[in-house]
């Protein structure tokens, strides 16, 4: 292949110190996006202000810090934030950034504290973040500048759902509703179903990548075709889908221009012993509900579903739930099925965060969650099955990370930093006319749709005035 | 001592030491460098031959708290491998029955050194609790720089007709962050 011609100018967005715009690395008639965008520090340091500011990013869950006092330390891209409840049970997300100096206020992981007590000069702030003082009180310590009121801990707007904590550092800017729009109608299957939610169990796997963030969180947009060639082994070795990995590509995919998708796959496909009868009609929600319950729920949860959920979305769930999907930015929704060797099949439940640590590293952070009302043996298993699976160790995911490092060096080259990455891979066809939820569905084979709307979305606030 | 110090140190009150220097412990001592030998050669399959059915085989995480809280230091609510013989198993065939075992396929250039072996004795007599420092190098593609995972291992070593099986390790990595991009490879 001989090197492309230069895309169409497209003069959007700030402008990069050799004079192209970020518009201009994309040709928005051929979904393509040049590989520079994978490496390149000016971009990096635009993400940060332009996304990692902007919009929402996914902190864990308030399960990790049930009782007042207790905090974990986590990211807001490059920021690190203290999540706390505070005295009065509320959940505030506070820059590890003393207002005094600079220094990390908090330098564990996590633990339970009524204040935080900067290390350095002693500087003293309340688990929700307010200043209470500086060591001597009488020499007013902290200045005679500004009021006490004023030198509290940086507050992000904090956001729970379903249990999950979100911040965004942009107080005036898009609601969370906003924020899912559409695709909080699927969001709701998956973590708003039950009484008791879900919960974590344990705190998140954490360990380096040496790629760009955008590697695993675009691939997160439910990229269905990797699965067939860099997971091969499902169908050679796991006799996932039996044996047929292609096979369970079929389905439909749904996502916003907000940058989120999910696939929903047919049981009836994936396990046609164990979903007999699901696609011909011959079984009522019911029978199905009793035969083969969603991922991660047991069969004492069921009647909690129809409370929780409409008529729609249970159907939806029992028959083709969400397998595999993203939140934008850097969010990975896993609730797979892992048939397992006594005939039963268990669902795994794992979000993920892939928080970038510079233009070519980043963090993966690997939550696995269980529904709370589940016994502690079954917990155990999830959690055995999903380290087993995903994750650091995960048989799945160690290959992918072992790709994203390649694409992240090749966008460095001068020849490889004008390549493109092509989502070209359309789904054409007409939207189901049955089909019962919001937002951009598309019917078939796996496509390239979703990943686009997850780059349309990086466009988007990258272009943003 | 405290319970993780003695987890992360080994405990310097060991009623039941085997000496160093012992026949025992240079036998183990020379199962553990042969064990080092085939993994560092990608001999998988030997090396499957090496565990016991019954084998549970983890890696908890860590985290970092403060010193009068260190026995929250390593956290076993949640791993980065928690493995029974199945699984480890279904590891082993991954590179030795498919193509696609791509996380280590071409293989990482890697070398455990393993020292700092303290054997005692436990309550059943064939076997043995093992404690071991290790290092292991990581080395893949054009990469100048080693990727390194340090560690101690607790292992219990089972005699079993003569020779020495693995039957329980627990490996406490010294990272509350990994510096490696996934454990497709055995510690």
């Amino acid at each position: 292949m001989r090197k492309a011609g230069p895309p169409p100018s497209n003069p959007k967005g700030p402008r990069l110190s050799d004079g192209k715009t970020i518009g201009d690395l994309f040709n928005l008639d051929r979904n393509e996006v040049a590989m520079r965008v994978l490496s390149d520090p000016e971009i990096y340091d635009l993400e940060m202000e332009k996304i990692f500011s902007k919009t929402w990013t996914l902190l864990g869950h308030e399960s990790e810090i049930p009782n007042k006092g207790d905090f974990v330390l986590r990211d807001i891209g490059a920021d690190q934030v203290i999540v706390t409840r505070d005295n009065k049970g509320k959940v505030n997300v506070l820059l590890n950034v003393c207002p005094h100096r600079g220094m990390r206020v908090c330098t564990t992981d996590s633990g339970n504290k009524r204040a935080h007590k900067c290390i350095y000069h002693g500087w003293a702030f309340q688990n929700n973040g307010d200043f209470i003082g500086a060591p001597i009180a009488e020499e007013k310590m902290h200045g005679c500048k500004m009021e006490k009121s004023e030198l509290g801990l940086q507050h992000a707007n904090t956001h729970l759902y379903g249990g999950l904590i979100f911040a965004c550092w942009d107080h005036d800017g898009e609601t969370f509703e906003e924020y899912l729009g559409e695709m909080k109608w699927y969001y709701d299957m998956l973590f708003c179903r039950t009484d008791g939610g879900l919960e974590v169990v344990g705190p998140p796997q954490r360990f380096i990548v040496n790629a760009n963030w955008k590697t695993a969180s675009e691939q997160a947009a439910a990229d269905g075709y990797h699965t067939v060639t860099l997971h091969a082994w499902l169908g050679e070795l796991a006799k996932f889908n039996e044996g047929d990995i292609a096979a369970s590509m079929y389905g439909t995919e749904v996502t916003s221009r907000m940058g989120h998708a999910l696939r929903c796959q047919p049981v009836a496909n994936k396990f046609k012993q164990a979903a007999k009868g699901f696609a011909d009609g011959s079984l009522t929600l019911e029978d199905k509900l009793a035969l083969l319950p969603p991922p991660g729920v047991t069969k004492e949860m069921l009647p909690q579903l129809k409370r929780h959920l409409s008529k729609e979305q249970l159907e939806l769930l029992v028959d083709q739930p969400p397998q595999v999907g993203g939140m934008f930015p850097n969010i990975l929704v896993a609730f797979i099925y892992a048939p397992q060797p006594d005939g039963t099949i268990l669902g795994l439940t794992s979000l993920h965060s892939y928080v970038p640590r510079g233009p070519d590293k980043l963090e993966f952070t690997n939550w696995i969650f269980a529904e709370k009302d589940a016994s502690p043996e079954h917990k155990a298993l999830v959690r055995k099955v999903t380290i087993q699976m995903l994750g650091t160790s995960g048989m799945i995911e160690q290959d992918d990370s072992d790709t994203w490092p390649h694409m992240t060096i090749n966008s460095k080259g001068p020849q490889g930093r004008d390549m493109t990455m092509k989502y070209q891979a359309l789904n054409t066809r007409e939207r189901p006319k049955s089909w019962p939820g919001p937002a951009e569905a598309y019917e078939g084979f796996t496509s390239d749709d979703t990943q686009w709307n997850w780059w349309l979305r990086w466009y988007d606030l990258m272009t943003a005035e | 001592m405290s319970d993780t110090k003695k987890e992360i140190t080994g405990t310097l009150v060991r009623p039941n030491k085997i000496p160093v220097g012992s026949e025992i412990h240079n036998r183990i001592t020379e199962t553990l460098y042969e064990e080092a030998l085939m993994l560092d050669n990608m001999l998988v399959l030997e090396w499957s031959y090496f565990v016991t059915k019954d084998i549970s085989y983890t890696v908890p995480l860590r985290a970092t708290r403060l010193l009068e809280e260190s026995d929250k230091s390593i956290v076993r609510s949640m791993m980065h491998m928690d493995e029974d013989y199945n699984s480890l198993m279904m590891r082993v065939g991954r590179l030795t029955r498919t193509k696609s075992a791509f996380a280590e396929d071409p293989p990482s250039r890697t070398r455990r050194l393993i020292t700092n072996i303290l054997v005692d004795s436990t309550n059943k007599p064939d076997e043995f609790a093992v404690t071991s420092y290790g290092i292991l190098t990581r080395n893949r593609y054009e990469e100048h720089n080693t990727q390194v995972v340090s560690f101690v291992r607790h292992d219990i070593l089972r005699e079993i007709d003569g020779e020495l099986k693995l039957a329980k390790r627990e490996i406490i990595v010294d990272f509350a962050v990994l510096g490696t991009q996934n454990l497709a490879i055995f510690l």
